[in-house]
């Protein structure tokens, strides 16, 4: 039956949800991006691209767009490289249960953790009296800071990604098709080329996609690693505003990032996305008798991914390591002291960000799973371009975000910055797609004449949804609260525009931190909110499986902080 | 008893249309001016192919799609812009729609809950009505450990216990195999001729909608097409549609040759009849198709005038014979009941078709 047939007499709760909604992405997501634009191109009442070519006829500004396609461009080939080559191994390498959960858990520590762990570990292991280069390797006066620095760490925080979009990939295509093509005559290599690659080409695509977006919109490991030497948009915004109080200087060039990030976003969403040969069969193929890799290939494969990631493993122990001693790289006696600073110096930002978290994560599920329900089961024009403004905060880089919201609620009639409420506002409409799409997917499969079941027993819309749909799709409730509980901890892009004295995030202080090279703090703060991320990740997957929901939090949609 | 809901309910159809935008052939009706009075305490069935419109016509009656034109009444209040959840429907669904999460005890107190029903009172309806559906003792199990035939029930107790003045089918019997397809129609049929519910019931097996209906109401495109119970739809079908659609049914083509009082002669691939029928609306010369039941033909030794035919097929099935016949006028089907042993004719044997004087339906060849 056609949808349009299905025309229903008007409920008035839905109506009201979904004008709730709309009036909310007015205020939290389109005025703040109007108010952004306006900045750039209004001067004095006028409209114009002065301002924008002024800003941008600087020749260092040029340098940081430049720097940051660059960047993105050379994080996407080595990221997509390397999620490829864990992708193919535990595909194809037929790996033993315990290895493939060793790889599982070195890709995910990423993925979970704040966005500039990576960076603080690279910095202990190679930086001026890093473990390798001074203690190991006696090397004097060797630099981690630049293009190289950061290409390393965001390479190592985004490739699980790739790995994440690819291994489904890899999966589907099947030893099966292996076995046809070397049964055809096919060597391996043979097949490897003519098979295998073309077929994983959209899916490639794919992952540098996301890892050229996340790497655009990545403002902490470029804070931290790449220095003066190379500046990039996010971080050259950034300086702008606090270090020259130049709003509109940083709203310029934020907007130069949000050009090619939409351009990036588009491609991926309406080309690529959809160009996935995805060879379903709807039988799992035989795992483990990998025919289409060679002895000595899959030895090479699993032992650069063994490498790959134990060096993972390697920084994070050396994270824990610098957190428990006295002064990392000088002093290597024991000693809690830096966790006694954390709790009792750091006591307000754990405290806040921890309320702030809390708050988030079940407002941000609950919108999740409106938004959702709206989209799904709405019928009333315009709800696709409802969908659209709830995915933008989410597919914009942090730094606009953040910038747009400084202009925005900045001053009076609506002067909120400063105030826990913006920050979880920031947050909810930020992470909050993960649980939209979860809710969409779920209520596809759920009939709808369950809901008018409950309608023919007297059920008004409300009582429907908050008796039948809601238990049903409380998976995809859980794992939208899951993630805006984890990025809530782990975030900082946007939200180091929106901390006051009053509000302050354990993200910021790690920052502080690390300028003032008060190293020792800094780790003890990563640790803890790897750890609470951690704790928080098993309890919502430990409550997935409970509601015998068959999947794991999307974690995939977590990248870029 | 679980459901006393009062006096019955009539419901009124006036001029109803859904009307939809197709994306290439543009403003489409699923429903088209559907008119139709259901008596109080009545059973009636649409009845017709999928497409044409019995689930739209249905829905909008439940209220879970809103007609484009018309109104519908449901006792003498106008519905027409009323939520379901107003009407005071119980809708029985062909996937039962069962909630998942709930016990078959929480699925039939539902509605009940939903009206904010005392828990005693709860207790004791929902435990009455799952006795009269036959599932007292499965009220702590989830809808997923039920068969089938067990699930249909527990979405039948869910609908009545509200004591709805409406009750409404949409294919209810269609996911159940045949044996209990059988068995569940008359349940259906004896629980609401017991509770007197108006009950408007969408099939699109003839043969179900024979057995349980009051009424029939057949459609197509949209349309209602005939209206009457299943003998006169069966002996007097309006149209060829309704002569194919129910029952089986040969078109013979003929020619009407006198139309005289109560009798009219026609022929028919050259053998001559005189029929007993009123002849309204018929003239001579006129193109006819005679529907011609297979159990209505005879068919006897070859002699002179009578309508020839050639047996093409010979299926025996014991209590019966089906004979597959090809006449000068075009193919024809003949079943013989309790066939005399060694009385049947041969595939290639050449016979005498004779058709029943009266009970003929003659239809004007233009009505398709």
């Amino acid at each position: 039956m056609p949808a349009a047939a299905r025309r229903t007499v008007r409920d008035p709760a839905l109506a009201i949800a979904a004008a709730v909604v709309a009036a909310l992405l007015a205020f939290f997501v389109l005025y703040p991006l109007v108010a952004l634009l306006a900045r750039v191109f209004l001067a004095d009442g006028q409209l114009g691209i002065g301002l924008l070519l002024e800003v941008l006829g600087q020749p260092g500004h040029r340098a940081a767009f430049a720097n940051s396609l660059l960047l993105a461009t050379l994080v996407g080939v080595t990221g997509t490289a390397l999620g490829f080559l864990f992708a193919f191994t535990a595909a194809r390498a037929g790996l033993t249960v315990a290895w493939a959960r060793f790889l599982d858990v070195a890709t995910l520590l990423p993925l979970i953790s704040p966005p500039f762990t990576t960076s603080i570990s690279l910095i202990f292991s190679f930086g001026p009296r890093g473990l390798i280069t001074h203690d190991l390797l006696g090397l004097k006066g060797v630099t981690i800071y630049g293009l190289s620095g950061t290409l390393a760490a965001e390479t190592l925080t985004y490739f699980p990604i790739a790995y994440l979009t690819l291994r489904p990939v890899l999966s589907a295509m099947g030893n099966t098709l292996d076995e046809m093509a070397m049964s055809l005559g096919g060597s391996r290599r043979h097949l490897f080329r003519t098979v295998t690659l073309p077929l994983a080409v959209p899916g490639l695509a794919n992952a540098f996609l996301l890892l050229f977006a996340a790497s655009l919109a990545d403002f902490a490991t470029p804070l931290i690693l790449a220095g003066n030497r190379f500046p990039v948009l996010p971080t050259e915004a950034y300086l702008q505003i606090t270090g020259l109080f130049d709003l509109q200087g940083g709203a310029v060039l934020s907007f130069a990032l949000l050009v090619p990030a939409v351009a990036v976003f588009l491609l991926q969403r309406y080309w690529v996305g959809r160009r996935q040969y995805v060879t379903v069969t709807g039988k799992a193929g035989p795992e483990g008798t990998a025919k289409g890799v060679s002895p000595a290939a899959r030895a090479v494969l699993v032992a650069l991914c063994l490498l790959v990631a134990a060096f993972i493993l390697y920084l994070y122990a050396l994270l824990i390591w610098a957190s428990v001693v006295a002064a990392f790289g000088a002093n290597h006696a024991f000693t809690l002291d830096h966790y006694r600073v954390i709790f009792t110096e750091g006591r307000k930002a754990i405290g806040d960000t921890l309320v702030i978290a809390l708050l988030g994560m079940p407002l941000g599920g609950l919108y999740g799973v409106l938004v959702g329900y709206i989209v799904a089961r709405g019928r009333f024009a315009g709800r696709q371009l409802l969908e659209l403004a709830a995915m933008i905060n989410y597919a914009l880089p942090g730094t606009i975000v953040g910038i747009a919201y400084l202009i925005a609620f900045n001053d009076p009639p609506v002067a909120l910055t400063g105030t826990a409420l913006i920050i979880v506002a920031c947050y909810v409409f930020r992470y909050s797609p993960t649980g939209i799409r979860a809710t969409i997917a779920q209520l596809h499969q759920i009939d709808r004449s369950l809901e008018e079941a409950s309608e023919s027993l007297g059920a008004k819309g409300g009582t429907t949804f908050r008796r039948i749909v809601m238990p049903l799709i409380l998976p995809a409730f859980f794992a939208g609260l899951g993630v805006v509980f984890i990025r809530s901890m782990t975030a900082i892009s946007a939200t180091i525009f929106l901390v006051s004295i009053d509000w302050t995030l354990i993200t910021v202080r790690i920052l502080e931190n690390m300028t003032e090279l008060a190293l020792g703090p800094a780790a003890a703060f990563s640790v803890f909110v790897i750890v609470v991320v951690m704790v928080v990740t098993g309890l919502v997957n430990a409550l997935l499986r409970r509601l015998r929901a068959g999947q794991e939090m999307p974690v995939a949609g977590m990248g870029g902080g | 008893m679980a459901a006393d809901a009062g006096a019955p309910v009539g419901i009124r159809l006036e001029g109803v249309s859904a009307q939809f935008r197709h994306r290439v052939k543009g403003l489409v009706y699923a429903a088209r001016d559907v008119t139709l009075a259901i008596a109080p305490g009545e059973l009636l069935t649409l009845l017709g192919p999928s497409g044409c419109g019995k689930t739209t016509t249905l829905r909008m009656i439940a209220g879970f799609q809103e007609p484009s034109a018309g109104r519908i009444l449901i006792g003498e209040r106008d519905v027409t812009r009323v939520m379901a959840s107003d009407r005071d429907i119980g809708f029985v669904f062909q996937s039962y729609a069962l909630f998942p999460h709930l016990s078959i005890f929480e699925n039939v107190a539902y509605g009940l809950r939903v009206r904010k029903e005392a828990a005693a009172g709860i207790a004791r309806r929902v435990g009455a009505v799952l006795d009269l559906v036959g599932l007292a003792g499965y009220e702590r199990q989830l809808p997923s450990q039920l068969s089938g035939g067990e699930q249909q029930r527990v979405a039948l107790a869910r609908a009545i216990v509200i004591r709805p003045r409406v009750l409404l089918f949409d294919e209810p019997l269609s996911n159940l195999d045949a044996k209990l397809r059988v068995q569940m129609r008359s349940e259906i049929r004896e629980l609401q001729k017991r509770l007197g519910i108006t009950a408007v019931y969408v099939t699109h097996d003839q043969e179900e909608a024979m057995a349980i209906s009051d009424r029939i109401a057949v459609m197509s495109r949209g349309e209602i097409v005939q209206l009457g119970d299943a003998e006169t739809l069966y002996r007097r079908p309006a149209s060829t549609f309704v002569a194919e659609f129910i029952g089986r049914s040969n078109l013979l083509a003929a020619t009407v040759e006198s139309v005289a009082p109560g009798a009219v002669g026609v022929s028919v691939a050259g053998a001559r009849l005189l029929l007993e029928a009123p002849g309204d609306g018929l003239g001579q010369g006129m193109a006819v198709r005679l529907v011609v039941r297979p159990e209505a033909v005879t068919l006897a030794a070859e002699r002179p005038g009578a309508l020839a035919a050639t047996v093409r097929g010979r299926t025996y099935l014991g209590e019966k014979v089906e004979y597959e016949l090809e006449t000068a006028g075009g193919r024809l089907q003949a079943v013989i009941f309790d066939p005399p042993e060694g009385g049947t004719f041969p595939p290639g044997c050449r016979v005498a078709v004779q058709l029943p004087t009266r009970g003929l339906q003659i239809l004007p060849e233009t009505a398709s």
